[in-house]
């Protein structure tokens, strides 16, 4: 009789379970379309020929003609090469001088007692709350009077070799190194910087993977700074590049979506490859 | 040795502090004399005392920015609210979850000049969003939603919500994930049904989060300009329509050559965000005094 009535309930327990799991699967697909349905669209807008239509009126969602000449068409118009090797630079030597330089200030920020150190330490973090807009009108001075890298990479390589924000970051990794390995390094005699190198940079080799991450993806998508320096277009990175030829292809909607194809599909690529260090990046920061 | 050893932190430091004593500290204080001086970069400044400041109070475009700036503020509770939701949806055990997790955040490492660009040719009167209204005969005649000045601030404001629904989710849902399940299982006790539970539980546990993330979105809120660039061409809107702060900032500065005027709008810009950042910290914080 026990049994019989504890079975009962069972199969209407799984059946309200699959309801359950299928209402929550629509919900998921519906935010899903929201949030990738303009890349959809621009990726099926720009594998367009021309008889497909992209305008209001006939509605057309999906190319039947599909071809990859507008990518061709903006790839022999622009120098979308340059564009491309332009953004890998200045983003690959961001991340590795910008690492170099703020986990070298994060190291006595977390591990030594000297003389100033909160008060450099607060002062640095007040910055934080400044806006980066503001310290541009007297950067692109310095770029055009002082350091004369207008117009060329290295004025956007050269201001983002140390942020607030990563030496904070990595501060809070080096303070979970215990102390006794830094002093079982100091009493072998090794110097500072051995000890930064070789005992503190392996062990915070995660953290250092996420800082690396969301400098690089900030670095290669911006666009304030890099757009009042760039002007030769050779000389441009992708979001420039991007707005330029958003400019040149004005009428030509086909061009524009293969233009945007091209900027996103890389920084998507590595995305994919490293989500985890993305979202561990992410919940990082917030702890810290 | 002991000598040495005093130097030592200061050798770490030099390199970064270097960097940000050129690009950050020295930029404010120049901005504070430039803020009072009539400047057109290709001249040296000339002291002009407050009237950068004066003209600014004359000036019904600074007034516009500011006004609009204010009201793209409002991204910030609907992000909370919108990305609270989102965390909760996404924060239970299903085959396939962490993609759909990927997918909400593809919007957020697009960069905005994509997305921008990707959102104009959607809004475009010739476009997709036109198209798709037509063919369901919501509408008769194609909405210009680009060139009609009522709708340049809230078409720029929901861009910058979309772009961020993914980011903030994340934050969230790290927030979550730390709530201890014996609370929720206190509060099903105590007769909560799924949402109570949440507002009783998820909510005040995910106020470290609520506070990072008022902070984060309100600052990126009143530094908006990717989003006004593309959607307006970089003119503005019609009317100004879509000036804000930051964006008359970058006409001043490096359009008209104003760096002094441009200086003085980055000052208020300055006191803005800095009063609103600890407006912001206190207010939350005093949130959890009072309840603990």
């Amino acid at each position: 009789m026990n049994r019989t009535q504890a079975k009962t309930p069972r199969p209407r327990i799984r059946t309200r379970r699959v309801f359950e799991t299928i209402f929550w699967y629509i919900v998921l697909c519906v935010i899903a379309v929201v949030t990738v349905f303009p890349f959809v669209w621009v990726i099926t807008t720009s594998l367009k020929g021309p008889q497909d239509s992209v305008a209001a009126i006939p509605l057309q969602l999906l190319p039947q003609h599909p071809t990859f000449a507008n990518y061709v068409r903006v790839w022999n118009q622009l120098p979308v090469g340059n564009f491309f090797i332009n953004s890998i630079v200045v983003a690959v030597a961001t991340v590795v001088l910008n690492l170099l330089f703020t986990s070298l200030a994060a190291y006595p920020f977390a591990k030594m007692n000297f003389r100033g150190r909160d008060a450099i330490f607060y002062l640095l973090l007040a910055t934080f709350i400044v806006p980066p807009q503001l310290t541009y009108i007297p950067s692109f001075i310095l770029a055009v009077n002082v350091f004369h890298y207008y117009d060329s990479i290295i004025a956007l390589i050269f201001p983002s070799l140390a942020t607030v924000f990563n030496i904070f970051l990595l501060r809070q990794a080096f303070k979970a190194v215990p102390n006794d390995l830094i002093d079982a390094g100091r009493i072998d005699g090794a110097s500072e910087l051995r000890i930064w190198w070789s005992i503190l940079m392996p062990l915070v080799k995660p953290s250092l993977a996420t800082v690396a991450i969301i400098t690089f993806v900030n670095q290669w998508n911006d666009f304030f700074w890099p757009s009042l320096m760039l002007h030769t277009r050779e000389r441009m990175t992708l979001q420039v590049g991007l707005v330029a030829l958003q400019g040149m292809f004005a009428s030509d909607t086909r061009g524009v979506a293969a233009g945007v194809v091209m900027t996103v599909i890389p920084i998507l690529i590595l995305f994919v490859t490293l989500q985890r260090q993305f979202v561990r990046g992410l919940t990082g920061a917030v702890k810290g | 040795m002991g000598k040495k050893f005093m130097f030592t932190p200061y050798l770490f430091l030099t390199p970064a502090l270097l960097v940000i004593g050129v690009f950050v500290l020295y930029p404010i204080v120049a901005v504070i004399y430039y803020s009072f001086t009539d400047y057109s970069i290709v001249t040296p400044p000339i002291w002009t005392g407050l009237k950068n400041y004066q003209q600014l109070i004359h000036d019904t475009v600074f007034w516009q920015a500011l006004a609009h700036s204010f009201i793209y503020l409002l991204v910030t509770p609907v992000l909370i609210f919108l990305c609270i939701i989102l965390a909760i949806i996404v924060n239970r055990k299903l085959p396939g979850i962490n993609a759909f997790r990927a997918l909400y955040y593809i919007p957020v490492i697009s960069g905005s000049i994509a997305v921008g660009i990707s959102w104009k040719l959607m809004l475009d009167t010739n476009g997709l969003l036109n198209g798709l209204l037509l063919s369901l005969g919501w509408i008769k005649e194609p909405i210009q939603w680009l060139a009609e000045p009522a709708y340049t601030l809230p078409i720029a404001m929901l861009l910058t919500t979309w772009m961020g629904l993914g980011y903030y989710m994340m934050i969230f849902l790290a927030g979550l994930q730390n709530i201890s399940e014996d609370l929720y299982d206190a509060a099903v006790i105590d007769g909560c049904n799924a949402w109570q539970k949440h507002w009783h539980v998820s909510v005040p546990g995910l106020r470290p989060q609520i506070t990072f993330v008022a902070v984060i979105s309100s600052l990126a809120a009143l530094e908006v300009f990717n989003e006004i660039y593309i959607l307006t061409g970089g003119l503005g809107g019609i009317l100004n329509s879509g000036v804000t702060m930051v964006f008359y900032l970058w006409q001043q500065a490096f359009k008209y050559h104003h760096a002094g005027m441009a200086s003085a709008i980055a000052m208020v810009l300055l006191i803005i965000t800095l009063a609103f950042s600890i407006a912001n910290i206190r207010l939350l914080e005093s949130g959890t005094e009072t309840e603990s």
